[in-house]
C-alpha cells in the first residue's frame, strides 16, 4: 500500500484507542447476540480486557517507537538521495567540481600538515614520565655581560644538587664521543658522558641489561657503557650476548651493560649512540673553573617552575658568597625542557600556521563565490523543485548536503596531501628537534582535519545555500533573475575584495622573506665560502699521549696532503667556520691597557696552521701572518681580529703589544703580530666578536679539521684526504669530506625555506584572488550586456566601455590592496624575529606586492573588458 | 483471572497468533475468535495480553498492520504475516514439536 501523504497532517490518525474500542464493540455485539442485555454485555466485554489503561499505554509506547524508527529510515533514505544527487550534479559540472575540490584539498591539506608539525613539536609532551617536571638547568651570566645561558663546573653542579630543595634529581651530561675499533671499520660514535642517575632522572630504563648506578660514576669502577638500540642493531647485529661484551673505545676496553629501547629519544642536543658514566677524577671534581658540564633537573611533584627558579636562584646567591672568584654575580637560569628543545621553532611554525590559515580562508571564499555564481544559474532548477512541493527546509538540507559532500571530498584529498605536506613543513624544524619529537600524523591531527573540513563546509556553504533557498521559494520561476543577481553580485564583490586583501598580505610576507633570504645569501661572511673541503679528525689520547705526538701526526698528514697532486693547498685548524664544532674562550687582559671597570672581557681563540688565513682568504689588515718560525718554544704570538682590536686597544695599534690569556698571574702572554678583518665564524646570524688566532704549533689540539683546496675534481681531493689519514694512522676513522658550500647552504637553509614556502602560498593566494576578480568582472559584464549594448548604440566608444569595466576591477583591487596593506603592517611586526637584514616595513617588499597585484588584477579585468567591447548592441537589445 | 490454561498460553501466544495469521490476514477480534473456535473454547485468549503481543510482533517485523474497512464498513486494523513471520512460524513450530516429544517421553517413560 502506498504511504498516504496528506496535504495537511491531522494531529492523530486511527490509533490504539480506536482499535481496542472496536474489539470491545464486537465483543459486546456477540454477547448481545448470545442473549445478554446491552449494558451487561458491554460490562462483560470490557471486563475481559482487565485494566485498560496499562494495555493502552504499552501498545502506544510500542507504536510511537515504531514511528520514530520509520522516520529515521526515511531521513537516512533522504540523506542517501541527497548525496547521490550531489555527486550527480558535481559530475555534471566537472570543471567546477575539480576546481572546488582541489582548492579545498590544498587549503585543508596545508592546514592539516602544519598542524601535525605544530602538534608533534610544540603541543605534544615529551616522551618521558611526568615530562612537565623536567627542566634544563643553566647558570646565568647576564650580569657579567654574557647574553647566553652558560654551563656548570662539576663542583658547582654538585653544590646545586646538594643545596636545592625543589629538585628530585639532577642528571648531568657532557659530550663524550669515542672511536670504536674492534671488529670492523674504526668508527666515531657520537655519545655522552652522563651521571650515574641520568637515566633515573629522565625516567627511562634500558630495554636490556641494567641502568647506571652512582657506583659506576666512580673513576675506579669498571668502565661500563650503555648503547643505543640503533648501534646494537647496526654494529653488533642484534647480538643477544651483547651484555657483558667488551668493546674498545679510544683504545681502552669498556663493558656493555645495557641497550636502550628503540623508542628512546634523548633530551639532548643530539641523539647519542653511546652513553658512559662521567667517572670524574678528584681534580676534575674540584675544578671550579672548568665549565664543562650541562644538566637536566626534575622537579619534585607539586613544585612549580617559579618555586624552582626562586630556590635555585637562592642557591646561586649562596654560592656567589662562598666562592666569589668563580661564582660572583652568577645566577640561576632554568628553562622547561620542552621549551629548551623546541622553543626556537615556535615563532616560525606559528607564522607558517598563520599563512596557511590565510590560504584556507581565501580558498573558502573562492568556493563561496563559485557557489554563489552556480546558485544564480541553478535558480530555475530550485524554483521548480519548490513548486513541486519541496519545502524550504528540504531544499536547504539538500544544498547543505551538496556542500558537505564537496567539503568531504576536498577533505579526503587534503588529508592525503597533508601526509606529504607535513614531511615538507617538518623541514622548518631543525633535525635534532625532529629526532626527539618526530612529526607524525596521528589521531588528533586526523580529528583536526575533520573539524576544519566541517568548519569550511559551514563557512563557504551556508551563505550561498541560504541565498539560493530564499531565491527559490520567493522567485516564482522568474526569467532573468535580475533582482537576486544584483544583491548576489555585491556580495561576491565584497568577498573578492577580502580575497585580494588576504593575497596582498601573503605577497608582502613572501616579499619580506625573499628579501631576507637574499640578504643572507649575499652576506660577506668574512672568509671563503666555496672551493674547500673539511675533514674532521680526532687523535685519541690513548695512542697520542701528549699534544706533541698529536701535532706530529697532524704535520705528517699535512705533508702527505700537500704532496698529493689532487690537492693544491692544505691547512689545519681546531675550530673551522660553520661547523658548529664548539667554542673556546678565555679571559683576556691586554698588558698595559687601562681596562674600564667591570669584568675583563673574554676573547674567543682558535689554533691554525700558518697558511690558514690566506687559504681561507681572510683579509689581513695590519702586521703579518704566522710563519714556520712561530713554533713550539719560540715566543707566543697571536693575530687578533678587528673587533678585538677595537674592544681591547680602543682603536690603537695592537701590533707589538702583549695580551695575557687568563686571569692568573702565570697566564700565558701572547704578542700580537697582526690584525685580520672580523668574520662570522658561526654563520650569518652571529654578531662579530673579539677573536684571536694562535699558531697550532704553539697551542696544539688533538681534535682538528683539515681544510683542503682541490686542484681538480672534488672527489679526488676527498679520497686523497682519506688516504692521507689512513696512511698516518689506520685506526682513525676515515673522515667524511664536507664541502664548505654545503655548510653555507645549511646556514641559510631556514630563510630559503621560509621564502620558498611563503612564496608558494603567495602564488596560490594570488591566483585564487585573481580568479576571483576575473569571475566577478566577467559575471558583471554578462549581467550588464543590455546596458552596454544601449551605451554602444547611443554612441559610446568601445574604449570607453573597456575603461568602464577596468575601472570596476580596479576599484575592487584598490580597496583590497589598501586593506591588505593595513593588515600587513600590523602583522609584519610579529614575524620580525624571522627576518634577516631588513625591517618589517620594508618598502621594496610592499611596493612589489602592490605592483604584482595591480598588474594581475588589470589582466584579470582586461579579458572580460575586451569581450564587453565586442558586444553587438542590436543583437542584445533585440533579444530581451 | 488467569486460569491454568491461560498461564500456559502466555508463553506460546506468539506462535498461536502466527499460526492463526497463516490462514489469512485478520484483525485482533477475529484472531481471538478463531483461536476459541479452533480449540473448541479450550483456549480463551486474554485480550489484555493479545494486543501488546500483536504490537510487539509488529515491531519485530513478524507481522504487518494496515487500517482498512470491514465488510460492515467499520474501521479495523488488520494484521498479516510477513516473510520473516513465516520463517519464525516454521522455526517455532519445529521447536514446539521437539518440546512435546521430550515431554511425552518423560511423562510416559518407565524408570
Amino acid at each position: 500500500m502506498s504511504r498516504e501523504r496528506p496535504l495537511w497532517r491531522p494531529t492523530t490518525g486511527p490509533n490504539v484507542d480506536d482499535e481496542l474500542a472496536e474489539h470491545i464493540e464486537l465483543l459486546t455485539r456477540r454477547y448481545i447476540e448470545e442473549g445478554l442485555d446491552p449494558d451487561t454485555a458491554r460490562q462483560r466485554a470490557r471486563a475481559r480486557f482487565g485494566e485498560l489503561e496499562p494495555i493502552r499505554r504499552e501498545c502506544q509506547d510500542i507504536a510511537s517507537q515504531m514511528e520514530i524508527d520509520v522516520k529515521k529510515t526515511e531521513r537516512l533514505h533522504e540523506l542517501r538521495q541527497d548525496i547521490a544527487y550531489a555527486l550527480r550534479t558535481l559530475r555534471r559540472s566537472p570543471v567546477f567540481a575539480a576546481i572546488a575540490v582541489l582548492t579545498l584539498a590544498i587549503g585543508i591539506g596545508a592546514n592539516t600538515a602544519i598542524f601535525s608539525v605544530v602538534r608533534s613539536v610544540l603541543l605534544r609532551p615529551l616522551p618521558y614520565p611526568h615530562p612537565e617536571q623536567l627542566l634544563q638547568l643553566w647558570t646565568d651570566h647576564r650580569q657579567l655581560g654574557r647574553a647566553e645561558p652558560e654551563w656548570f663546573s662539576p663542583p658547582g653542579l654538585e653544590d646545586w644538587k646538594s643545596m636545592n630543595s625543589t629538585l628530585a634529581g639532577v642528571a648531568a651530561y657532557q659530550g663524550g664521543s669515542a672511536v670504536i675499533t674492534d671488529d670492523g671499520e674504526p668508527e666515531t660514535l657520537s655519545g655522552f658522558l652522563v651521571s650515574g642517575d641520568f637515566f633515573d632522572v629522565i625516567g627511562v630504563r634500558p630495554e636490556r641489561g641494567r641502568t647506571f648506578t652512582m657506583a659506576d660514576d666512580d673513576p675506579g669502577a669498571e668502565p661500563v657503557a650503555i648503547i643505543s638500540d640503533a648501534l646494537w642493531k647496526r654494529r653488533f647485529g642484534s647480538d643477544s650476548s651483547i651484555l657483558g661484551r667488551r668493546i674498545l673505545l679510544n683504545g681502552t676496553p669498556w663493558t656493555v651493560v645495557g641497550v636502550l629501547p628503540s623508542t628512546f629519544r634523548a633530551p639532548l642536543p643530539a641523539q647519542g649512540e653511546l652513553y658512559r658514566p662521567l667517572r670524574r677524577s678528584e681534580a676534575s671534581r674540584a675544578c671550579r673553573g672548568c665549565i664543562t658540564v650541562r644538566a637536566i633537573g626534575r622537579m619534585k611533584p607539586g613544585v612549580t617552575l617559579a618555586q624552582a627558579q626562586a630556590d635555585l636562584a637562592s642557591v646561586a646567591a649562596r654560592l656567589a658568597q662562598q666562592y666569589p672568584e668563580s661564582n660572583a654575580k652568577v645566577g640561576a637560569w632554568i628553562i622547561p625542557l620542552h621549551d629548551q628543545i623546541s622553543g626556537t621553532t615556535r615563532a616560525p611554525l606559528y607564522a607558517m600556521a598563520g599563512a596557511v590559515a590565510l590560504v584556507l580562508l581565501i580558498a573558502c571564499v573562492n568556493i563561496a563565490n563559485l557557489l554563489l555564481a552556480r546558485g544564480a544559474s541553478r535558480a530555475r532548477e530550485l524554483a521548480v523543485r519548490a513548486a513541486l512541493g519541496a519545502g524550504d527546509a528540504r531544499i536547504l538540507r539538500q544544498l547543505i548536503t551538496e556542500n558537505a559532500v564537496l567539503a568531504a571530498l576536498g577533505g579526503m584529498v587534503g588529508l592525503g596531501l597533508s601526509v606529504y605536506g607535513s614531511r615538507l613543513l617538518g623541514l622548518l624544524v631543525p633535525e635534532n628537534i625532529r629526532q626527539v619529537q618526530p612529526v607524525r600524523v596521528d589521531a588528533v591531527v586526523l580529528g583536526f582535519s575533520i573539524v576544519i573540513t566541517a568548519v569550511c563546509a559551514c563557512v563557504f556553504g551556508l551563505l550561498p545555500a541560504l541565498k539560493s533557498v530564499r531565491g527559490a521559494s520567493s522567485t516564482w520561476l522568474r526569467i532573468g533573475t535580475h533582482a537576486i543577481s544584483s544583491l548576489r553580485g555585491r556580495l561576491r564583490g565584497g568577498l573578492v575584495v577580502a580575497q585580494v586583501s588576504l593575497a596582498v598580505v601573503l605577497l608582502v610576507g613572501a616579499g619580506l622573506f625573499l628579501r631576507s633570504f637574499l640578504a643572507m645569501q649575499s652576506l660577506d661572511f668574512g672568509y671563503r665560502t666555496d672551493g674547500v673541503l673539511y675533514g674532521n679528525v680526532v687523535f685519541p689520547p690513548a695512542r697520542y699521549q701528549g699534544p706533541e705526538l698529536a701535532m706530529d701526526a697532524v704535520n705528517r698528514t699535512l705533508a702527505q696532503l700537500r704532496a698529493n697532486p689532487a690537492i693544491s693547498a692544505a691547512e689545519v685548524t681546531d675550530i673551522p667556520p660553520l661547523l658548529n664544532a664548539g667554542d673556546q674562550d678565555v679571559t683576556a687582559i691586554p698588558v698595559g691597557e687601562a681596562m674600564t671597570g667591570g669584568e675583563p672581557p673574554s676573547i674567543w681563540f682558535r689554533s691554525v696552521s700558518p697558511g690558514y688565513l690566506s687559504l681561507m682568504r681572510m683579509h689581513l689588515v695590519k702586521g703579518r701572518e704566522f710563519t714556520a718560525a712561530d713554533r713550539k718554544g719560540s715566543h707566543l704570538v697571536g693575530i687578533v681580529n678587528a673587533e678585538a682590536a677595537a674592544a681591547f686597544w680602543h682603536g690603537g695599534d695592537p701590533v707589538g703589544r702583549e695580551m695575557a690569556l687568563g686571569r692568573t698571574p702565570d697566564a700565558p702572554r701572547v704578542t700580537i703580530v697582526g690584525v685580520v678583518a672580523s668574520a662570522r665564524h658561526a654563520g650569518p646570524k652571529q654578531p662579530y666578536r673579539a677573536e684571536v688566532f694562535l699558531p697550532i704549533e704553539q697551542i696544539p689540539a688533538r681534535a682538528v679539521t683539515f681544510i683542503v683546496e682541490p686542484r681538480g675534481e672534488e672527489r679526488d681531493a676527498a679520497s686523497a684526504l682519506r688516504a692521507a689519514i689512513q696512511a698516518t694512522d689506520p685506526l682513525i676513522p676515515s673522515p667524511a669530506a664536507t664541502s664548505i658550500e654545503s655548510l653555507v647552504g645549511d646556514a641559510v637553509a631556514l630563510p630559503r625555506l621560509y621564502a620558498t614556502l611563503v612564496g608558494i602560498f603567495a602564488v596560490a593566494a594570488l591566483l585564487l584572488a585573481v580568479l576571483g576578480v576575473y569571475g566577478v568582472i566577467a559575471f558583471s559584464v554578462m549581467q550588464r550586456q543590455r546596458e552596454i549594448g544601449v551605451r554602444l548604440a547611443l554612441g559610446a566608444t568601445p574604449s570607453s566601455i573597456v575603461a568602464m569595466v577596468l575601472r570596476e576591477g580596479g576599484r575592487m583591487a584598490l580597496i583590497g590592496l589598501v586593506a591588505g596593506f593595513a593588515i600587513s603592517l600590523a602583522a609584519s611586526r610579529t614575524i620580525s624575529a624571522l627576518l634577516f637584514g631588513i625591517k618589517p616595513f620594508d618598502v621594496p617588499a610592499f611596493v612589489s606586492a602592490a605592483v604584482v597585484l595591480g598588474l594581475m588584477s588589470l589582466l584579470a579585468s582586461l579579458v572580460p573588458a575586451l569581450r564587453a567591447m565586442r558586444v553587438d548592441p542590436i543583437g542584445v537589445i533585440r533579444a530581451d | 483471572m488467569p486460569t491454568p490454561t491461560s498461564a500456559f498460553l502466555q508463553g506460546t501466544l506468539d506462535l498461536i497468533v502466527l499460526k492463526t495469521l497463516q490462514w489469512g490476514p485478520r484483525h485482533g477480534y477475529a484472531i481471538a475468535r478463531w483461536i476459541e473456535n479452533t480449540t473448541d473454547d479450550a483456549l480463551q485468549v486474554e485480550e489484555g495480553s493479545l494486543y501488546p503481543a500483536l504490537y510487539r510482533m509488529q515491531q519485530r517485523g513478524w507481522i504487518s498492520a494496515e487500517w482498512g474497512t470491514s465488510d460492515e464498513g467499520r474501521r479495523i486494523k488488520v494484521y498479516a504475516l510477513t516473510t520473516r513471520g513465516r520463517a519464525q512460524l516454521r522455526a517455532q513450530t519445529a521447536q514446539w514439536g521437539t518440546c512435546v516429544a521430550a515431554m511425552t517421553k518423560v511423562l510416559h517413560g518407565t524408570p
